[in-house]
């Protein structure tokens, strides 16, 4: 077991090296996105077998956690790599006017904590994020939430295996939540 | 305002835009439609013990909706009857009473006033609870869908429903039913709350037109659709009953929207249990039941059979309203199947959606370009397919063939004339007397 190996441990905060790495990753995908590189972000940052998550809650009382009848979860984005590619693909169709003229959204990425997983060679991640968006000449939102990462060293890069978003907002206050986090 | 006979004319065909922006228009709907019409509410499988509850809104007015002990469903106001604060701040649960946080007053999950504090030390017993119970709402039930009133001379619910229950019925009558799958997704649209409601109820024509780019990736029946190129009238039907409710139904493509291995299982399903359901509902409504429906149950709750979106838009203000949605399915499907549509529900009409999305652009835009003064004076136009409704000896209400039409919208716009007419319930139209005259 050389030193590298050693140091990851569970649970246990990442070194120096990998904190600096994890960190450019997420700022590297964030600005890949806001320059709408989608298909970069496909092929280069995120795994074939990623889940890509985005679930709502009802707020409910603290003391009140009892699933009900029909319940379970709604996912708002629960896509694997052939939904998130077919999401993308609709981008180039030409045909999304609703994007036309191109909205321009900026991901603000903090308070990033990566702790080694329980597989060698992956982090687990949390980061919060602020979403702006503006749309036409004065139509905006912002969004704010948490992202539980997990990130896989491969070939040398880490990459996106699993998302799981929480929007802050349980009624999404904006006409859609049609971006990526 | 102008006269109601000015704001809608021509059998429905034109609209003044002010009905989308103006205040007081808005405020006479709150009071002809919403505190009038039977309101969806939530599904009898989405609370199914006692005390199992959801808060929702009729119009604006805030709502409980609770099981009860004898196994039957109460709604009312959430306010209470001391100083009107909410008593009940969670969007849903399981209780045994609703407490006011501000003085206490506790109610129980009938919305009975049970325990006043300091009843005897400060009120010295002269308090009339019997009388301070929450206001109670008239709820019905269709098949496990509830619905609510605020207008006791309301007729019931199945009446209200008139021709739209036995066309309902080709997928609620499934052996063991079916059923809402919760908790909704909640969403706000700045736009009025008729914009979505004549959308499901009968617009066909913007599909292969707003949804192109949907239509391009997720392929399936509906993609020759597409830049609106290819179209046959008789590839589907609408339909309109003078209750005002409606839809557009495009045959044998129930499953069309869910692409990939979900559409494959769920068409399978279809298949599978087509010969059960010809036997409970005919021939004629089994071809309902394998069919794709946009439909719309007066005044704003909108359905999607097939894509199985199920939604509410509930009016908050002339230029917003907060969207509900839940996934519909039937009991009896395999769990993993009912997963797998609740998931592609959000995938296209949740609002991360690939059709959704496009959707909320154009409401919105639609009701915001009549903030212009001068635009908001004039009038918009849905003459499509005028003149070729007529009845049919087996399906009820009008019928027209094609789904591409606005048979269905013109038919919503004259209930809501009507009922802005401030008309009592014996003089609005009815399925029966169309039926009769025919």
């Amino acid at each position: 077991m050389n030193t590298q190996q050693k140091q990851q441990v569970e649970g246990r905060a990442v070194d120096h090296l990998t904190h600096f790495e994890i960190e450019r990753f997420l700022i590297g995908e964030a600005r890949a996105l806001d320059e709408e590189r989608y298909h970069e972000w496909l092929d280069k940052m995120i795994t074939k077998d990623i889940i890509y998550q985005l679930p709502t809650e009802e707020v409910r009382y603290r003391r009140d956690k009892k699933v009900i009848g029909t319940a379970q979860t709604t996912y708002l984005y629960n896509d694997s790599y052939e939904v998130l590619a077919m999401r993308v693909a609709r981008f180039d169709t030409g045909f999304l006017w609703a994007e036309d003229p191109p909205i321009r959204i900026r991901r603000y990425i903090t308070n990033i904590d990566a702790m080694w997983s329980d597989t060698a060679d992956e982090v687990d991640v949390w980061s919060n994020f602020m979403v702006y968006r503006s749309r036409g000449q004065r139509d905006d939102s912002i969004m704010y939430g948490r992202r539980k990462d997990r990130l896989r060293k491969v070939e040398g890069s880490w990459r996106l295996a699993a998302r799981v978003i929480t929007l802050d907002q349980r009624v999404i206050l904006d006409k859609n939540v049609h971006c990526f986090f | 305002m102008k006269p109601i006979s000015q704001l809608v004319q021509q059998k429905g065909a034109i609209q003044d835009r002010s009905i989308y922006w103006d205040d007081d228009i808005y405020q006479k709907e709150m009071k002809e439609i919403f505190a009038r019409c039977w309101l969806f509410l939530t599904h009898d499988a989405v609370i199914p013990k006692e005390g199992d509850y959801q808060v929702t809104t009729m119009g604006e007015d805030n709502v409980i909706v609770a099981r009860q002990k004898d196994g039957s469903v109460k709604a009312f106001l959430n306010s209470c009857t001391h100083r009107g604060n909410y008593v009940c701040f969670s969007e849903g649960g399981h209780t045994r009473s609703f407490v006011c946080p501000y003085h206490g007053w506790s109610f129980g999950i009938d919305g009975a006033l049970n325990d006043v504090p300091l009843e005897e030390q400060a009120y010295f017993n002269d308090i009339d609870r019997e009388a301070l119970g929450l206001q109670q709402i008239r709820v019905e039930s269709y098949k496990g869908f509830l619905f609510g009133t605020f207008d006791n001379e309301a007729p019931s619910l199945v009446s209200y429903l008139g021709g739209m229950a036995w066309y309902l019925d080709s997928f609620m009558d499934v052996p063991g039913g079916v059923e809402l799958i919760g908790p909704p997704m909640k969403s706000i649209l700045n736009c009025n709350w008729k914009n979505p409601s004549e959308n499901f109820i009968g617009d066909g024509y913007h599909v292969g037109w707003a949804h192109a780019s949907a239509l391009e990736i997720a392929g399936g029946a509906l993609a020759s659709m597409k830049g609106l190129n290819d179209y046959s009238p008789d590839s589907g039907i609408q339909v309109t009953v003078p209750e005002g409710h409606g839809f557009g139904a495009i045959w044998d493509a129930a499953a069309a929207l869910h692409p990939g291995p979900p559409g494959v299982a769920y068409q399978k399903w279809l298949d599978k249990r087509s010969p059960a359901v010809e036997k409970i509902v005919g021939k004629t409504r089994t071809k309902f039941y394998n069919s794709h429906w946009n439909a719309t149950i007066f005044p704003n709750c909108s359905f999607l059979y097939g894509t199985n979106t199920f939604k509410v838009w509930q009016p908050r203000g002339p230029r917003q309203i907060e969207v509900f949605t839940w996934t519909l399915v039937e009991k009896e499907m395999p769990e993993e199947l009912k997963q797998m549509i609740h998931s592609d529900n959000m995938l296209t009409f949740g609002t991360a959606g690939i059709l959704e999305s496009d959707d909320g652009e154009n409401f919105e835009n639609c009701t915001h370009s009549n903030r212009g003064y001068s635009t908001r004076q004039g009038k918009l136009y849905l003459g499509m397919g005028r003149g070729l409704e007529r009845t049919d000896s087996e399906m009820p209400g009008l019928v027209s063939d094609g789904w591409v039409n606005e048979m269905s919208t013109r038919g919503m716009y004259r209930r809501w004339a009507e009922l802005m007419e401030g008309r009592s319930w014996s003089d609005l139209s009815t399925t029966a007397d169309l039926m009769t005259k025919k």
